[in-house]
């Protein structure tokens, strides 16, 4: 037998509280792999190659404030950009309010050079660009709602006064997001009564050198105007986006902490539990032979492997779980994507691994203390 | 009397409990020499300090005052660590409970003591094999403490006792949970180890037939060491 061998015996002397004990190690571990893959897909876009080359203008004060839409054609004329798109957020409702998906009023020759990664067939491009009230819909929100081109749907205006009717004439693919529905700038306006208003300039610009001279040229531009403008990159843009639901951060750090916390008081009270019905046992390896530092060694061992195995159910599991169900359809379209990375296994068993050293100290240190006598004596 | 070459030198050795306000002396300044390959008996009333006697030699418990040498060691002087490893070469411990670990079969808890020996695991088995032939289990080995008898179990107990050769074998009432015929059996064997292997033992026992057993006994009352009735055989 190994020492390794008798630890093993020790954690399996009480199955039913071993495998409570780790099933709970193991939901706490899961919940917070979830919670922090969820606050990453949120708050950390991903940044491509043409998502780099991407600014967005925006009123200064606010999302919620519109720019007017004669800026477009100034922006279009700074130097070192390729293209501007108007982008407003319409927010409607189709069907019932928990159809969420992204809907937006956008130029259609031009959205297309913007977004790049996404890929559309030449046809349908030309049926979505030719028809007043044509829709192009990202294939994840085509799938999600069994819609085929030509299908003819209506959205409810949330945010603004107007419900457009469009027809669905192209689909794209790629891309990070594949959930949008696009119409015309144009179409928007109409409906608007012509307020020539824009939520946002989505603007492409020539190279990564240009991003930072287009940024600060836009701005200067409209400075001490009614309307100054705030440009930024589109990481930095989505980052400010997200910061609208709240301190999303600080929210689920707050539901991370509680989780360690609970686990830390589940698992100590655990490992005390079991090394106080075994101070007697202690007591007789203690006169065996067997030092203060030996006795650590088997409770931390003992308590770390605890730890450590639900800690391997909890974050594999989530792994699993979230590399093999369609997060977009289960979260009806709040998250595109849900992947928990090695970093973020990684940081799971970390953090598995200290509870596990935490969990044994006070049970470790009233073992080292325990005189050998008082020890045999709560024996007899 | 003092022994020829005593391998236990107890001079003017004190222990004194403190509980609360009061002082209780357990031991109050015994003085003793116990030879090499002998079998000694401490008997006495309870509280009359003689399983305290039997933790300081074993070096489990700490006296207050004297010195308690054990192979020319004064045991009170080593630290804690050091004292650790003294015990796990030096003395193998009967209980009256037996205190068998109830996960591991009989092998592995006469094996645990060797896990602190550097011993290889082959070497390991052999000592195990040895410590099971002396006693007269080989055919135990792998059964569970709960699937032994009383008697079978203080056995394994002595077997993992002996499993280091120590220098001494400190039993405390080592019959005192046994039938009449498993603690005969048991004292037997303790004799048997004496007469044939040498081994030193004390054991502390309330009952004049297991006392019987030994070649000297002490007697100890309010912790004063009584008389000293030596038996030989």
């Amino acid at each position: 037998m190994s020492p390794a061998g008798f630890v093993l015996r020790n954690a399996m002397r009480n199955k039913r509280r071993l495998t409570l004990t780790v099933l709970s190690v193991a939901l706490s571990l899961f919940l917070f792999t979830m919670l922090q893959t969820a606050l990453r897909e949120m708050s950390a876009p991903v940044e491509t190659e043409d998502s780099a080359l991407r600014v967005i203008t925006r009123h200064r004060v606010s999302l919620a404030n519109v720019l007017p839409v004669r800026y477009e054609n100034r922006i279009r004329q700074v130097q070192g950009v390729e293209a501007v798109s108007k982008f407003t957020w319409f927010g409607g409702i189709y069907q019932d309010e928990r159809n969420f998906f992204p809907q937006f009023a956008v130029d259609p020759d031009v959205i297309f050079r913007i977004f790049t990664e996404a890929n559309v067939d030449p046809l349908q491009m030309k049926a979505f660009q030719s028809e007043r009230n044509a829709a192009v819909v990202g294939i994840k929100t085509m799938e999600r709602f069994g819609w085929k081109l030509g299908d003819r749907i209506t959205l409810k205006g949330t945010i603004w006064d107007c419900n457009p009717e469009l027809v669905i004439r192209a689909v794209y693919r790629g891309g990070i997001d594949e959930t949008n529905l696009m119409f015309h700038h144009d179409y928007f306006d109409e409906l608007m009564g012509r307020l020539g208003l824009v939520g946002t300039f989505w603007i492409k610009v020539r190279s990564p050198d240009d991003v930072q001279p287009v940024i600060e040229a836009i701005d200067r531009s409209f400075r001490n105007t009614e309307a100054e403008t705030k440009t930024e990159t589109e990481r930095a843009f989505q980052l400010g986006f997200i910061s609208m639901f709240g301190n999303i951060r600080m929210l689920i750090g707050s539901i991370s902490t509680v989780i360690v916390f609970t686990m830390i008081l589940v698992t100590a009270s655990t490992m005390s539990m079991a090394i106080r019905e075994r101070m007697r046992e202690i007591a007789v390896l203690k006169a065996m032979g067997f030092n203060g530092l030996h006795v650590v060694a088997l409770i931390l061992a003992e308590s770390f492997g605890l730890a450590l195995t639900g800690g391997l159910i909890g974050c594999v599991g989530a792994w699993l779980l979230f590399s093999n169900v369609d997060i977009y359809k289960l979260s009806q379209g709040f998250f595109i994507k849900f992947e928990v990375t090695p970093h973020m296994l990684a940081s799971g068993l970390l953090l598995a691994g200290l509870l596990g050293v935490i969990s044994s100290l006070a049970p470790a240190w009233a073992a080292i203390r325990m005189p050998v006598v008082t020890g045999l004596k709560e024996l007899d | 009397m003092l022994a020829v070459i005593a391998i236990v030198q107890i001079r003017e050795l004190t222990r004194i409990y403190q509980q609360g306000d009061i002082k209780v002396v357990a031991l109050d300044r015994v003085s003793l020499d116990i030879a090499r390959g002998d079998f000694v008996a401490l008997m006495g009333p309870s509280g009359s300090g003689k399983s305290t006697l039997l933790h300081i030699i074993a070096g489990i418990d700490r006296p207050t005052a004297g010195s308690c040498r054990v192979d020319g060691i004064e045991v009170a002087a080593l630290s804690e660590t050091e004292l650790a490893g003294w015990r796990n070469s030096h003395i193998g411990f009967v209980f009256q409970t037996f205190n068998l670990i109830p996960v591991l079969t009989a092998f592995e808890n006469v094996e645990m003591p060797l896990l602190l020996t550097g011993l290889s695991a082959a070497e390991r088995r052999a000592h195990v094999e040895a410590a099971f032939e002396l006693v007269g289990l080989a055919d135990r080995m792998d059964h569970l403490p709960r699937q032994l008898s009383g008697g079978q179990e203080q056995r394994v107990a002595i077997a993992r006792a002996l499993v280091t050769d120590p220098t001494l074998i400190v039993a405390d009432e080592p019959t005192g949970n046994l039938d009449a015929k498993s603690a005969s059996d048991v004292l037997g064997l303790l004799e048997a180890l004496n007469r044939d292997a040498g081994k030193t033992i004390i054991m502390v026992t309330h009952d004049p037939k297991a006392a019987a057993h030994a070649r000297r006994t002490l007697h100890l009352e309010k912790g004063e060491l009584l008389k000293d009735e030596e038996v030989r055989r």
